[in-house]
Order: structure tokens, then C-alpha cells, then sequence
């Protein structure tokens, strides 16, 4: 299998509205893909869709050749994701989040307890891991949520603006977490931060109005644009 | 991995999150403040534990008494119970916890499971100190008590799966809270009456069949036929049969609980506002 995801003509409307209009796209084994777009493209949508919290209107979804509609926990079996502000049970400490999550995923004893350890020293809440997720900020629950992404070490990471809600310091630190795990597994990351895709990706997908602009590596539309931005405003007719 | 083994890890950690919820102690508060007005407010007003009338077993017209906490007990899971699954979608932990690789009917199931576990315990605690009230005071303990227990637990469940039902519907947890307790308290309780200025049977309201918990006590039922006399009250044609009840309670739990399963398998993880599509 060479596609770790396959989206063909996939459609989502909300009560008449055309949120995704037939978009198809195939990211490799190993690729890093943004999608990329103004608020309101899609891209959330687009990712939902994948994780199987979303039903399509027409089209079909497919991660690792499985079909997220018909099988969706096969297909979500390998795969670590953010979607949204996610939030937490307030009542449960990030340890026991984590356990939880990864008990779920078929993880148990002291893998599980190790791999914690392992991603709460990740996302530097090794000082939090056994306080009740009620007293986090955003940021730090931001933090949790790429931990529990993280957790089971997925092949794929479907992510939707993972940096969100950190301060300047959390971002570069997610950046370098991402750019490390993109060495050895896909990666499918809905952004409108151009800094961040073009630091973590190597391909991008510009949708607009639910619609795939262009589908192509960045490095290429640097040379035909000019630039990366350019190439943004002039497939979206939006701002940045 | 099994789904049993992931219903059994969904029902660990939900009645986990559940102890450490304040509204589990709240509904324990308010039980144990219901037993104790009972055991201490009968002596303060004048009247005594042996002269509840005649013809009435003081006894068992005393369990039924302290086994209404139970349930008051069982219609608290509504307290706790109605974010089940509009919490979800309301607060946004779905996120976290639906591109996981369990089925939604794993996830219901499991928080149902861990719901009845925790009012179970109360109720148990509420049997606990009926049994040990009555043995104080009259040295003995009926054995409808067993049978009232039993009939709780019962209720409970339906309360539960009711919840469950609005709790599927509901866009938010406070809303499913309301409306399962306006339909309890409200919409049934008129529909009681209703069916009673009319001279037909209500045994197959919930909170009829709830009644079954004290009314399976001979002393209870006859205080009650007493009280009832004083104001002038036709209680013959009340419906004592408590088989009819305990299907009743089973049907409203069956009935509230498949529904609420299956529109949770459908519901989606929407937001509805422009820039989050």
C-alpha cells in the first residue's frame, strides 16, 4: 500500500450548505501534506471526515486502503490525532487520560506507563502528568492533546492547527516535534499558518470554499509564484 | 482487543470520572438528609415509631417510609447522568475520545454501565442504613426489603436509561438535565392526574411504577390506604400489581435505552459556525 490516505470526491454538506465539494487527494506513505485554506475552507471538515466523526454527503475516505465509513475504528486504528480545541474530562489527571486513551488503543502495563513518561517529557508537562486537567490553560491542554496524538506512535497523524492556542515558545516546540515525527510517518496537518506548513510540510493542498485549488509541493509553487504567500493569495482570492 | 475489553475500560474510567465528580456526593447528601428528617423528624413532631395506626405493621409502614430516599436516590442519576452524551458534543471531549478505534454502542454502554454503578452504590448505602435503622429501632428487618431493593435498582435503570434518551437528543448536558426532570416531575405527573380524575389506571407511568419500591410493603400500603381515607381518597382502584409494574420499569428501560444508542452511533461531531467548517 503506497497511499496511506486516499479521499476520492468526497462531499460534505451542512443543512444545504456546500462545506467540501468533491475534493480527492492522495497522500503517500511517509509525505507531508497541508491542507491549507482560509477559515471556512473546509479543511476541518476534510479532517473530520477522515476520523470517522463526520459522515459524507458522497465520496469516500480511505486510510491505509481501509474505508473510514464503512470500517471507521479499523481505520482509525493507526492513526494519532488533534482535531478542533479538543477538551479533556476536567476530573482526570493527564496520566490518567493518557492511560485511559491508550488502554483503549490496546496498550497496557509498563509500555503503556513508559510511552506516558515518554510523550508527557515530550510536550514538557512532566510537572502537570498528576494534576487534574481542570486547573490547564489552553495551552497547556494543547500540549496534552498532542501527547494523546502521539501516544500509541501512529503512522499517520491527521492534525488540525496543532499549534493553536500556544504561546511562541509552545509553537516552535510543537514545530520541532513534528518535523522530528514526519522523519518516519505520514502526515496530514489543516492549517492556515503559512510559517507552520511550510516549516513542517513538504506538499500542500489549497482548498477554498470547499474546493481544491492546488494540489503540489511547496518548493514548486515557491518557484512559479514567486513565493509561497504569493501563490497563497492568488489561489484563494482570500486574506491571510 | 475485544470489545468487551474496551466496554470494560470505557466503564472503568467513566465511573472514575464519576467519584470524582461533586454531584455523585450531592445526590449522597441529599439521600442521607431525606433518611435522617425521617428517622429524627418523627420523634421531634410528637409521634412515635410503634403507633403509626391501627391496622398498620409499623414496621413495614417504616421501611417504605425510608425507602423513598432510594427513590429520590435513583431519580439524582439524572444529576450526573445527563452529559453522558450531549457532554460530548456540548463540551467537545468527543474529540479526544471518538477517533479512538471503539464503537460508539461500546461508549454508551460503558458510561450507562458506569452511571448505574454509581447510583447502585447509593442505593445500596441507602439500603444499608434502612436495614440498620430498622433493626435499631424495632429489632427486626422485613423481608420486602429485599424485594423494595430490587425494585430500586430497577427504577434506577429506567431513570437512567431515560436520561440516556435525553441526554442523545439533547444539544447540552443542562438540557438533557431539564428535560428529563421536567418529563419525571411534570409531564408524567400530570398525565397521573389526568388518568386519575378520569378513573383509569396509571400503573405504567415510570413514576407509578417507580412507587413499586414501597409499595411492595403491606404496612406501607395500608398507612398510605389510611392517609388516604383521612382525605376522602378512592384508593381502591389504585393497581397494586407489581408485575405489571416491574415490566413497566423493564420497558422503559429497554424502550430509552436502544434509541439513545442509536442516535449516538449517528450523531455527528458538528460545529455549527462558518469558521470551523
Amino acid at each position: 500500500m503506497r497511499e496511506s490516505i486516499v479521499i476520492e470526491g468526497l462531499s460534505k454538506y451542512y443543512n444545504g450548505f456546500l462545506a467540501l465539494d468533491n475534493l480527492s487527494l492522495k497522500i503517500r506513505k511517509n509525505e507531508d501534506v497541508a491542507l491549507l485554506g482560509p477559515n471556512g475552507a473546509g479543511k476541518t471538515t476534510t479532517l473530520k471526515l477522515l476520523c470517522g466523526l463526520l459522515r459524507p454527503s458522497s465520496g469516500a475516505a480511505y486510510i491505509n486502503g481501509i474505508n473510514v465509513v464503512e470500517e471507521r475504528e479499523r481505520a482509525v486504528s493507526k492513526v494519532g490525532a488533534i482535531l478542533e480545541t479538543p477538551e479533556f474530562y476536567p476530573f482526570l489527571t493527564p496520566e490518567e487520560t493518557l492511560s485511559y486513551l491508550g488502554r483503549l488503543r490496546g496498550m497496557r502495563g509498563r509500555r503503556l506507563g513508559r510511552r506516558i513518561m515518554e510523550v508527557i517529557e515530550l510536550v514538557r508537562l512532566e510537572e502537570w502528568s498528576k494534576v487534574k486537567i481542570e486547573k490547564f490553560s489552553r495551552g497547556m491542554k494543547q500540549r496534552l492533546a498532542i501527547a494523546q496524538a502521539l501516544l500509541h506512535d501512529p503512522p499517520i497523524l491527521i492534525l488540525d492547527e496543532p499549534a493553536l492556542g500556544l504561546d511562541p515558545r509552545g509553537m516552535m516546540e510543537v514545530r520541532e516535534i513534528f518535523k522530528e515525527a514526519r522523519k518516519r510517518k505520514t502526515v496530514l496537518l489543516a492549517s492556515h499558518l503559512l510559517t507552520e506548513v511550510a516549516q513542517v510540510c513538504d506538499k500542500v493542498a489549497i482548498i477554498d470554499h470547499g474546493q481544491l485549488r492546488v494540489y503540489d509541493s511547496i518548493a514548486h509553487l515557491k518557484r512559479k509564484y514567486r513565493s509561497f504567500e504569493r501563490a497563497y493569495l492568488k489561489l484563494t482570492r482570500a486574506a491571510i | 482487543m475485544s470489545e468487551f475489553e474496551k466496554l470494560k475500560i470505557v466503564t472503568k474510567y467513566e465511573l472514575l470520572k464519576q467519584f470524582r465528580r461533586r454531584r455523585l456526593y450531592a445526590v449522597v447528601a441529599v439521600v442521607i438528609a431525606v433518611v435522617v428528617s425521617i428517622l429524627a423528624g418523627l420523634p421531634l413532631l410528637g409521634k412515635g415509631y410503634h403507633e403509626f395506626g391501627p391496622g398498620v405493621d409499623d414496621v413495614t409502614a417504616m421501611a417504605g417510609m425510608l425507602s423513598i430516599s432510594a427513590t429520590i436516590a435513583a431519580i439524582g442519576v439524572v444529576f450526573f447522568a445527563g452529559d453522558a452524551i450531549a457532554g460530548e458534543f456540548e463540551k467537545k471531549t468527543g474529540y479526544i475520545l471518538f477517533p479512538n478505534p471503539v464503537r460508539r454502542t461500546t461508549m454508551v454502554i460503558g458510561k450507562y454501565l458506569a452511571c448505574y454503578a454509581a447510583i447502585a452504590l447509593i442505593i445500596l448505602l441507602v439500603y444499608g442504613i434502612v436495614c440498620t435503622s430498622l433493626l435499631g429501632i424495632y429489632g427486626q428487618i422485613p423481608i420486602e426489603v429485599g424485594g423494595s431493593l430490587a425494585l430500586s435498582l430497577l427504577f434506577a435503570g429506567s431513570v437512567l436509561s431515560l436520561t440516556f434518551f435525553f441526554s442523545s437528543i439533547s444539544k447540552g448536558a443542562m438540557g438533557a438535565t431539564v428535560m428529563t426532570l421536567a418529563f419525571v416531575l411534570i409531564i408524567i405527573a400530570t398525565i397521573d392526574g389526568v388518568l386519575w380524575m378520569a378513573g383509569q389506571p396509571s400503573w405504567f407511568l415510570l413514576s407509578r411504577a417507580g412507587d413499586a419500591t414501597v409499595m411492595v410493603y403491606p404496612g406501607f400500603k395500608a398507612m398510605m390506604a389510611e392517609m388516604a381515607g383521612t382525605y376522602g381518597i378512592q384508593v381502591g382502584a389504585i393497581e397494586y400489581n407489581m408485575g405489571l409494574r416491574t415490566a413497566a420499569m423493564t420497558a422503559y428501560l429497554a424502550v430509552c435505552l436502544l434509541p439513545s444508542i442509536w442516535i449516538a452511533k449517528r450523531r455527528e461531531m458538528l460545529k455549527f459556525t462558518r469558521g470551523a467548517i
